[in-house]
Parts: structure tokens; sequence; C-alpha cells
């Protein structure tokens, strides 16, 4: 029996549980615009690798659940840092060829990973199978395990940015690239810093979003849709805009799907959206330019 | 006397041509060549690819003129959309002739342009991209959710040509060579008017135009309706030439398509989203036999042009000039 | 001045660029299928059944046509699972490669573009696709035959099993916004209505992957089944699972796809009890041959339930030409298949065509079908069913 206790629970479930695969995805891309100015056309496919590596090291390889998601994530930003040279750098600063460039990278990414992994999707066991009642709300362990990933990788972005050496240079990097170079910033090492962050941020979201979904190459064209719009609802280049961004949109999706249907959330979602860009084109959170 | 406006990295910017003669005797060797092939070569399949490519260069084309604003927009195919949609329910529901669904098309593609440009052109930069692109997911919605009008998601089957001699691909082909060239056209001697250097000072100082006196929104609403205009126009016809539309071919994706002729081609000149419209219809043609790695190598493809040509191949030359260094110094810029 | 004469550098490249390839010996049998955006899985299912049976044929040394002897050889391009793709694989492959012959596609889009480039220079077309005017079109499918099953086939006598055995009074459906959902989706729920079953509905837009707050929807709406029917594979597992993890334990099933293995690996465990609509037995003995076919070629992965089906269209073309003779003759071939009755290509039994009654002609294959159930990790057959 449906009560509006449970309802209303599984409103907020579900929402935390979106907005918290949708922060992480955003964040990765809104770091990258700040502070390089690249729009990362190719971010899902980042996340899709972070999938599949979480895939191997957890269903294949059987290591721990926790170690697997980082250590996937970490594996797959490692490696990154090649293509960071071989093809994002050409685009820094550079906002209309980073798009389609990157556009291209995306294509090369996803159908390289089909021809190696073929279409079909891979599903990611369970490490949590448990379902928690609680008052009449049904949780399912996994969707709680996430959210709190999440809270974790969002507070080690937090402490990277404000209370680290390389995070202040990273700000100052965002804020102003020529006067953070006078001030003595390597600026290549932020840049490969702020990429590694960001890849590591999208192959994590990749890892949790696999584990609730399932992994396949193409997996990653959702997840760059949604940080598009998290980031315009947040204000492109804006760290708590991303956050916040991702919780409204997590949340409207959860209670216009469950109580007007599907068709109903998507055009709120935009309509919402684009109203907030005619009145408040920087977002919520950003800098008014 | 040669006047060439260069910017900083030796890209021409819509100069004055200085020599009429050898001008006009290439575009008229060009317009007796793309008239006459079809007499040489007469493969259907080849018909097929000059429409296409015709067919996207005025998209293309008409997608510059918002962009030689400062604005890039990702909801061109959505004003297609339009116009072939009207220009279908026009002549199938409303059993009017092909002239009318071109003209309601167009039409139709420019008022909802005046609709909502004044309010969205407001935005520049990478809020104009997100905003357009928005709109064009509403109106592919739309497109897909109005079953009774569109068709839904299947679209709109059977769609007849514009006149039964029309159903022949090389007849359609001189068509549409015709309206590419008039469309073409007009863009170019707009931007080559009075209008065109009016464009170009607002893209590249708006608030110095706007105390010059410009009115830079009336003017962008106005380049933008006519852009939109041109938008459904193409529309119209290609949902003739095609028979057969249906949401999907509306999309942001789509319209990134023509963004991506733009910038790929050149986005300071004309001929730039010319060019581009040429390698986009083109290049998967020729990718066609590498069916598995198709994808990968139009994705390397781009990757490669983009880095070595943030100018877009219209700056082949001088890309090419820059990486083998400066043989001649250029005296008086 | 100077890119003009760049473009005009580019332009006589291109036109340069296209040249017919030679046959000699080699029969060129074109497809068309999705090898890039949503619909990849279906166009590699038919590349790989194709491909198969082309191997096959090749194995034993060729095809004996009249008294010369021939290799076969497939030409696919992509389609993108979008009407526009279609015909542009379809120009080319008729009028540039001068195929006579097309495996595929699927999709209705890309059929109806597909059929409207074929038909009028006669080349034969074998595909899928689930719009009725596929069949029933102004050509009267004169050059055009379905290999599959669609809704208006199997639909009437599932409906017959699902109320008999699932007893419902109130079923959910949640339909994707595409093409396919938009046109079968009413037939369904009309369906539903005349046998006394009750009917929540909800549409969303493809690409999403959350279904949670849809199905607490109608989970609020008291519905005693949900039925998954057109869902793409994905999407179909994910909803299977969701659904099973914010607790609604009544029946879930299928009535349509399908896509039983693909919901097997997404939904592991959750997708016990599942019952679907199959296309196709896997584990039958008559199907072990094309399974280890597969495998040797493709590896572990997922074979598409419609693979089989274009495999079996594959061979009922290369039988054809065998059987009339020739290779050119589209006409002769078209003639022969429609009569090819009772030719077993070694999956599905022998071969039977119906159709007249729905769409005037008798292009669509009949093939029998089968109810299974998902116990203990494996898709278990429940029952085989038949078209009237």
């Amino acid at each position: 029996m449906l009560t509006n206790t449970t309802i209303l629970g599984q409103i907020v479930v579900n929402g935390l549980n979106l907005s918290a695969v949708y922060i992480l995805v955003a964040l990765g891309f809104t770091l990258l615009f700040g502070i390089m100015r690249v729009v990362n056309f190719a971010h899902g496919e980042f996340a899709m690798l972070g999938g599949f590596a979480f895939y191997y090291l957890y269903a294949v390889l059987h290591v721990p659940w926790l170690l697997a998601v980082v250590l996937g994530a970490v594996a797959v930003a490692g490696p990154s840092l090649i293509l960071e040279w071989l093809v994002f750098r050409w685009f820094y600063h550079k906002m209309f060829q980073s798009m389609i460039g990157l556009l291209g990278l995306s294509l090369v990414m996803t159908y390289t990973s089909l021809l190696v992994w073929d279409v079909f999707e891979r599903n990611v066991p369970s490490a949590f199978d448990s379902i928690l009642r609680f008052q009449g709300v049904i949780i399912p362990m996994d969707r709680l395990v996430t959210i709190g990933v999440s809270l974790a990788a969002l507070g080690a972005f937090y402490f990277l940015m404000v209370h680290t050496k390389i995070g202040l240079a990273m700000r100052a990097a965002a804020q102003d690239v020529e006067i953070a170079l006078t001030q003595g910033i390597d600026a290549h090492k932020i840049y490969r810093w702020s990429f590694f962050v960001a890849v590591f941020l999208a192959a994590l979201a990749g890892a949790l979003y696999g584990q609730i979904y399932a992994v396949s190459p193409f997996m990653g064209e959702r997840p760059l849709f949604v940080a598009f719009i998290v980031v315009i609802l947040g204000g492109m280049g804006s760290i708590p805009g991303a956050a916040l961004g991702g919780i409204i949109l997590g949340f409207t999706e959860s209670l216009l799907g469950t109580l007007y249907g599907g068709s109903v959330a998507s055009y709120a979602s935009f309509g919402i959206v684009i109203l907030l860009l005619i009145f408040r084109p920087w977002g919520l959170l950003g800098t008014r330019e | 006397m040669t006047v060439k406006t260069l910017d900083s990295t030796g890209v021409a910017i819509s100069g004055a041509s200085p020599k009429p003669n050898r001008a006009t005797i290439v575009a008229v060797l060009l317009a007796a060549a793309l008239l006459a092939w079809p007499f040489v070569a007469n493969e259907r399949f080849v018909f097929h690819i000059a429409i296409n490519v015709c067919l996207a260069a005025i998209a293309a084309a008409s997608l510059h003129l918002i962009i030689r604003t400062g604005h890039v927009s990702l909801c061109h195919a959505a004003f297609i959309g339009i116009g072939a949609y009207t220009s279908a329910y026009v002549v199938m529901q409303l059993g009017l002739p092909f002239i009318a669904g071109l003209a309601l098309g167009t039409f139709a593609a420019a008022l909802l342009a005046l609709l909502i440009g004044p309010v969205i052109l407001r935005l520049t930069g990478k809020y104009f991209v997100l905003i357009t692109f928005l709109f064009g997911e509403i109106v592919r919605m739309v497109f897909v959710d109005w079953q009774a009008v569109t068709g839904g998601a299947n679209g709109i089957t059977d769609i007849p040509a514009p006149a039964p001699i029309f159903a022949e691909p090389r007849n359609f082909y001189w068509l549409t060579l015709l309206a590419a060239a008039l469309c073409i056209g007009f863009c170019g001697r707009l931007l080559q008017s009075e209008l065109g250097r009016t464009i170009d000072s607002i893209r590249e100082d708006e608030q110095l135009a706007e105390c010059s006196g410009v009115p830079v929104i009336r003017i962008k609403v106005m380049i933008f309706v006519i852009a939109c205009a041109l938008a459904g126009f193409v529309g119209s016809l290609q949902a003739h030439y095609t028979h057969y539309i249906s949401p999907q071919a509306y999309s942001p994706i789509e319209s990134l398509n023509y963004v991506i002729m733009n910038v790929i081609g050149g986005m300071n000149t004309l001929v730039g989203p010319l060019i581009g419209a040429l390698f986009l219809v083109l290049t998967p043609e020729f990718l066609r036999g590498y069916v598995q790695v198709q994808q990968i190598l139009f994705g390397l493809i781009l990757i490669i042009v983009m880095a070595f040509l943030p100018g877009g191949i219209a700056d082949l030359r001088s890309a090419l000039r820059t990486l083998l260094g400066p043989k001649r110094r250029d005296a008086g810029r | 001045m100077r890119s003009m004469r760049t473009a005009l550098v580019l332009a006589a490249v291109a036109v340069l660029g296209f040249g017919p390839a030679a046959a000699q010996d080699v029969i060129k049998i074109g497809a068309i299928g999705s090898l890039s955006g949503g619909g990849t899985a279906w166009g590699l299912a038919i590349k790989r059944g194709a491909e198969i049976a082309l191997d096959e044929v090749n194995a034993a040394g060729g095809v004996k046509v009249g008294d010369k002897t021939y290799k076969v050889e497939l030409v696919m391009y992509d389609d993108q699972y979008t009407g526009q793709g279609g015909k542009n694989a379809a120009e080319r492959l008729v009028h540039q490669d001068k195929v006579k012959y097309i495996i595929g596609p699927i999709g209705s889009g890309p059929v109806v573009s597909t059929i409207a480039v074929s038909t009028p220079e006669k080349v034969l077309v074998l595909s899928n696709g689930y719009t009725p005017t596929i069949l029933r079109n102004e050509f009267k499918a004169a050059y055009n035959f379905r290999f599959t099953l669609t809704n208006l086939e199997y639909a009437p006598n599932m409906m017959k099993w699902v109320k008999e055995n699932l007893k419902l009074k109130k079923v959910g459906i949640l339909v994707p916004n595409d093409a396919i959902g938009q046109s079968v989706a009413p037939a369904l729920i009309k369906l539903y209505k005349e046998s006394g079953i009750d009917v929540v509905a909800d549409f969303y837009e493809r690409g999403s992957k959350e279904f949670s707050p849809l199905i607490t929807r109608m989970m609020a709406a008291g519905i005693d089944g949900f039925d998954i029917n057109f869902n793409a594979p994905g999407e179909a597992g994910l909803m299977v699972k969701q659904a099973r993890q914010i607790g609604f334990d009544k029946v879930i099933f299928q009535m349509g796809g399908p896509s039983v293995p693909e919901i097997i690996e997404v939904a592991g465990k959750q997708a016990e009890g599942f019952i679907s609509y199959e296309m196709y037995d896997f584990d039958a003995p008559a199907a072990q041959p094309l399974v280890k076919a597969y495998r040797a070629k493709y590896g572990a992965g997922i074979i598409n339930s419609q693979t089989p089906a274009f495999y079996n269209a594959t061979k009922v073309l290369i039988e054809a030409m065998r059987r009339a003779g020739t290779i050119d003759d589209t006409t002769k071939l078209r003639d022969t298949i429609e009569k090819i009755e009772g030719y077993d290509a070694g999956v599905y039994g022998p071969l039977k065509w119906t159709g007249k009654e729905i769409y005037g002609v008798d292009h669509q294959v009949k093939l029998p079908f089968f109810i299974v159930e998902v116990k203990d990790g494996k898709a278990v057959s429940r029952a085989t069913l038949t078209m009237d």
C-alpha cells in the first residue's frame, strides 16, 4: 500500500540519488570550463571509461567495492593525461574550437570503445543488495551508498579547492589566468592538475552511474547532457553552482516525474532553465559578467 | 591598389575584392561547371550528394549570418524543421501548391524568429548557445508530441515533389542550385553592404557600436529573422526532396552539424560555411567503406582540423604559412 | 579569393572520388543498419546475422546459380537509425554500388526511406520495422519482405495468454516517446482494454535511465502488473531492476521487445520471475550451430534476438538465387521468395508467408513465438504460441 509518506520519501531518495551523480559529473565539466575555458564534449566518455574500469576491477577481478571505485577513477584519470597532452592542450581558451575538437574526441572514444567492448550493456552486480525500509519509505542500499560516496568526493574536492595550495592556484587561474601567471603560478601544472581532478570526478561518477544503471559504450551521453543543464543552472565555472544546480535538477526530475509523469518533467525542466537563462543567465551562483 | 582587411592572425575579413575581372571570370567558369556537369556525369547518386551539399550550404550560410553578429545558434535545425513541417502540412493537408508551402514555411520560421529573437538575443556568448540549445530541444519535443499535426516521432511520409518534373533528381539538382545561388548570393551581398559592415562592428565591439549610435538589438533581430527565414526556406525545399521528415532531423545535434560546418570551414568569411558544407556532406561518404571505424576516423579528422586550423579550412593557406614560417615580410600592414 | 580556390580544389577532388566497384564472380549483397547511435545493437544484429550466413556459403565454396559459382560479400552502410540516414545509405547502395538486394534495415524510419528508393529500381529489401506501411503501401510491397513479427502478428494471441495466465486487472506500461512507442502503444492499449484490463500508461524521453519516479507513480495508481513492452533492451533491464528495488512485487512482463538476455544481465537477481515474449529460443538444439558460429566470430557477449531473423533472411535470399537460377532478375527472385514456403534455413523451421489479410500481400514471415519466464537466471520456455 503506497501512502503519501512513502511516495514523498521515494521522491526525496530518488532526488538525492539523481542529484549526487549529476553533481559529480557537472563538477568536472565546470572545472574544465572555468580554468581552461574548454567545453568538454567528451566528458561523458570519461565517465563511461570510469564505468568500464570499475566493472573490470569489481565484477571481473573482484577487487573490494570501494577500492574498485576509487582505483578505477585513478586508472582512468592517470592515463587520460596523455589525452590532455595529445588533444586538449590545443584547445585551451578557444571555446568554439574546443567544442568541435572535443566532439571529435567523444566520437573517437565512444566508437573505439564500441569496437573493444561491443554494444551490449554490462551489469555490475550489486555490492549492496539489501533494501532498507524506514517508516514506509523504501531505500535501496546501493543508492544510499552512492549518495555517501558522492558526498565524500564532494567533501574531498572542497577541501582540495579551499585548503590546499594547488586548490588556491586553481581558483586563481579560474579567475584570471594572466594575473595568476604573473604571480608565479605554473599554468601548465595547474591545467594538468585540473584535468586530472575533472576526469577523476567524471570517472567516479561513471562508476556509480554504472553501478546503479549499467555500463556500455554509449552510457556517456546522458551524463553529458545532464552536466550541461546542471552547469547552466548553477552557472558556468561556479563550483557551488554545480552543486546547487545538481540538487535542483535531481529533485525537479524526481518530483515532477513522480507526480506528473515523464513529459511534464521534461518540459518543465527545460522551461525553468530557459527562464533562468533569460532573467539570470549567469546561473544561480555564477558571477555576473 | 589592394585593400584587404586582415585580423591579427592574417585571416581575411570580408574584404572587397580588388580585381573584378579575374573574380568574374572564375565565377562564370564555376557557374558553368556547376550547371553543365550533370550532362557529363549522369549518375543519380552523385546528384543526390550534390543536392545534399547545396541544401547544407544554404543552411550553413544562413547560420553564418547569425555567427557574424557574434552569436552561435544551436537551434538552426529547429527553424529548418519549422519550414519543413509547415510546408508539408500546407501542401498535404491544405492542398496548396509547393510554392505556397515554400512561402509559408519561410514565413513561419521568420515569424517564430521574430517572436523569440528580441528575448534571446539579449544574451551573448555561451549563454546564447545554451538557450538556443534548449529552445531547439523544446521545438523538437513539440514535433514529437504534437502527433496530430506532425505525425509525432514517426514523422510525415510521402511528401510530394515540388512538381512532377522535379521528381527526377537531376532536375531537382538544378532547382537546388538555383536556390543556393539566390540564397547564398543574397547572404554575400548583405555581408558586403553597409549593413554587413555594421554587423561586423557589432561583433567586434558591441558596446562601441552601441555608443556610435548603432541600434544593436534591432539589427541583431533583423539578421536573426532573415537567417531563420532562409532556414525555413531550405527546410521546405529539403522536405520535398527527401519525401520524409521526422523530428530527429531537427534536433540540437543536427544544429550542431551546421555549427561544425561553419567552424570547420571558417567562421570569418562566407566561403567558410560553403567549404564546411562540402566537407561535412562528403567526408562521411568517403568514409562509408570503413564501416566499423567510420565514426572514429571522422572524430579524428575533427580533432586534427580544429587543432591545426583554428580558423577553419578556409584558412588553410595562412595556417600553412604560419606553420612553415614567414618567407617574406609583408610591407605595410 | 584564396579560399575560393581552396573550395574549387576540394570540389574537384570530391567529384573524382566516386567510382563504382567492380564485381567479378562475387555477388554483392547490400545491407543497411544502425552502426552508430541508439540503434547500434540492432544494426550489429543485422550485420552479424548476415555475415554468419554468408560465411557459411563461402565456406561451402560459394553459391551455385545456374552454371556459375559465386562467392558472396556483404556491403553494409550505417543509417544512424534515422530516416535521412536510411535514404542516404539506400541511395548509395542502389545507385552507386548498384546492389540488387538489401538486408535490413531495422526501424520504421530507415525502412520506409529505403523502400522509397529501392522499389522503383526493383531492388529487394528484406527488413524488419514495426509500422504497417512497410507492407501496406503505395508499392504494395512489391519488392520487400518482412522477416520479423510485429505486434499486429503476435499481440492478439499473446494477450489471450496473458489474460488467462496472469489474471490482471490493471496494468502499467512505460513507453518511450519515439517512433515505435508512438505508433504501437495505442494499439497495445486498445488491445488491453478490449481484453478487459485497465491501463495506466506513461511516456518518457529516450535517453533517460531513471524510471523510479514514473514507476512510483504507477504503483500509486494501484497497478497489479507492469508491462515493459517496446523499450530498448538496456532500458527494459533497468525498469525491471528499479521496479524491484523500489518495492514493486507484482508481476513484471514484456509484451514486446524482446530483450530477455539483456534483462537477465542488467537486472541480475531482480529478473527472477520476469515473463516475456521471445522471438527465439537460443537454448533449443536447432539454435546451437548459429550460437556456435556467433561465439567463434564475435565473442562471448549477449546475442541480440534479431540476429537469427537476419541470418534467416540472408539464407532465404541465397536459396532463392539458387532456385531461380539468377542473381540479376529481381522480379524472378521475388517470385521465387514468395514461393519458397517450406524452406528451412535451420533456425526457424519451415518458412511460411502470411499477411494478406492485414497488408494485402503475403510478404510477412510467419513464425512461432515463445513465452519465457526467468528462473534462476535463465530463460525457461513456458509456452510456444503461433499466430492464428
